[in-house]
């Protein structure tokens, strides 16, 4: 695990974890020398979300987050090819803008869902989830097992689908021996 | 490669004129200047793909529809209108339908049309009489009898059916051609007579391959001779064979002694509407025109149902997707290869997302996938 080198492209799902929890700052130390870069279609989805919910404004606010519009020829061809899968009526256009600028411009994609993971397997996309940052974090010793173990769990039932329940990432993280023995 | 800002812009100016919106208009939906709308359309501005999708919801398209050739049948239709002008509705759902349908088509390796041979143009009324009958033995359909269940059989030969209500002001139905198969689109705002009957006449359409179709009145159109009252007229013979219409005929007067109750008997086993057994009779001479006129004047009533036992048949209600189609778009879903709200677009948002099946658990292997 630890920091590589390179592009990080994050779509709206990973940023609003981190800034629900107020992890933001600990987002960046995790992102460390990477570029950070959100594309103009998830910009759009946390200014229609920062209303309701306050912490996407902190995301918008953001100085470490480096904003691009999506207009270059191979980004939209690409964008229109993603959201042949994935978009409809304005929706998941997020997660279209994160694929098309990491593959236009052979960044990583930080996306939780289902299809748009696996579009980005077909589309030889590299491609990392709130989990694998969750790790880094927990890893690098910047978040405890107690902080982390609530949000995996739910990321871990709700949105990946995966078998496991309450304190489900606990057990796995100490059998994989990702937790030093002290916590 | 992707497409220079020269030709998407063109292709938005023409979508938009399509969809009859003013640059004013769609300025103001996708929130920019209409000097920056006229930009882009000239190729001199970039647009962002915030923007993009926001033009996409404002002129009712999809994304990728900017960029992808549309279906050749759909260019040769928009040649032949006049530039820059609104499409008609049916024009417009022809085309969603059609993308939507070879999208379909081209990621769910399943769903397979029947290729069907192209038949010759029928020249006289025998000749659409014969059609009718090569029709029924492709769609597996003895050569006597009643014909229900269009809706499938004629989506087995590669046709596939969709029941929409487009309102009273539309067309009755569409055909398109695609490379292999076909698509058909009927008025679901139509009587299920009417939808039948409309759904066969297209039937024709495809079986000729006529590339693009559309029929604003069908069987409002006279002389024998005409290329869309012969399509009717297949139509007819499709849905009420010569031969069996006349042994059903002649044994119903006989027996029920007077013509409206025949009629209404052989309406409801045929599944046809008035009108259209009045003109069978008459083109069969069965019927003499003042007898017809009586029987195209005859509403089957609620007393007809129960006292002749009639079983009501609903076909293509809308709206009416083909089960095939349906399927595949599920595949889709259930594999992860298109979200809940691709699936809801594929569907012509006929379906809510709550009635998608729920996704299976992933086997706890997988999460490296997400480390």
């Amino acid at each position: 695990m630890g920091a590589t080198p390179g592009v990080l492209v994050f779509d709206t799902g990973p940023l609003s974890h981190f800034a629900q929890q107020g992890w933001l700052g600990i987002l960046r130390v995790v992102v460390g020398d990477r570029t950070a870069v959100i594309p103009d279609t998830v910009v759009d989805e946390l200014r229609a979300g920062a209303e309701q919910r306050v912490h996407l404004k902190l995301v918008l606010d953001a100085v470490w987050l480096e904003h691009r519009a999506l207009t270059g020829p191979d980004e939209l061809s690409e964008f229109a090819r993603f959201a042949e899968m994935l978009a409809a009526k304005g929706r998941n256009l997020g997660e279209c803008g994160v694929l098309a600028y990491a593959k236009a411009n052979g960044a990583t994609a930080v996306i939780d869902d289902g299809p748009p993971r696996k579009l980005a397997r077909a589309h030889q996309v590299a491609c990392k989830g709130t989990l694998g940052f969750l790790c880094e974090a927990l890893h690098d010793g910047l978040l405890s097992i107690d902080l982390i173990s609530a949000v995996a769990d739910h990321l871990l039932e709700s949105e990946y689908r995966l078998p496991f329940s309450t304190g489900g990432f606990r057990r796995w993280a100490h059998e994989q021996g990702l937790i030093p023995p002290f916590q | 490669m992707g497409m220079d800002a020269e030709a998407l812009g063109r292709r938005i100016g023409e979508a938009r004129g399509r969809a009859g919106v003013t640059q004013a208009e769609l300025a103001t939906e996708v929130g920019i200047d209409r000097s920056a709308i006229a930009k882009i359309e000239s190729g001199q501005r970039r647009v962002s793909a915030v923007e993009l999708g926001r033009t996409a919801a404002a002129l009712q398209m999809r994304i990728e529809w900017f960029l992808d050739d549309a279906p050749h049948a759909l260019v040769s239709r928009r040649n032949a209108q006049d530039p820059g002008s609104p499409s008609p509705r049916i024009d417009a759902m022809a085309e969603r339908i059609t993308r939507e349908v070879e999208f379909v088509l081209r990621h769910d390796d399943r769903i397979t049309p029947a290729a069907v041979q192209a038949r010759t143009m029928p020249e006289t009324a025998a000749g659409a009489e014969e059609l009718a009958a090569t029709a029924r033995n492709l769609l597996r359909v003895p050569l006597d009898g009643p014909c229900t269940g269009l809706a499938e059989k004629v989506a087995a030969v590669g046709l596939f059916p969709f029941s929409l209500d487009l309102g009273a002001e539309s067309a009755d139905a569409a055909t398109v051609l695609l490379d292999t198969g076909g698509v058909a689109i009927v008025n679901g705002g139509l009587r299920v007579g009417r939808r039948r009957l409309a759904l066969a006449h297209e039937l024709g359409h495809f079986l000729v391959a006529d590339d693009y179709a559309v029929d604003w009145r069908i069987a409002e159109t006279l002389g024998a001779e005409h290329r869309e009252a012969l399509f009717d007229r297949f139509a007819r013979a499709l849905l009420l064979p010569a031969q069996s219409l006349r042994a059903v005929w002649e044994q119903h007067t006989s027996a029920d002694g007077d013509t409206r109750t025949a009629a209404v008997r052989i309406a409801s086993s045929y599944r046809v509407d008035m009108a259209t057994l009045a003109r069978r009779l008459i083109e069969l001479g069965l019927a003499a025109r003042p007898d017809a006129d009586r029987i195209r004047a005859t509403r089957t009533n609620r007393a007809d149902i129960v006292e002749l036992d009639l079983v009501v048949g609903d076909e293509l209600a809308p709206p009416a997707l083909p089960r095939e189609y349906e399927r595949a778009v599920l595949r889709l879903f259930r594999s992860e290869s298109i979200t809940a709200a691709r699936a809801m677009d594929l569907l012509l948002d006929t379906w809510t997302e709550d009635m998608l099946p729920t996704l299976p658990q992933r086997g706890e292997d997988q999460i490296w996938q997400y480390i």
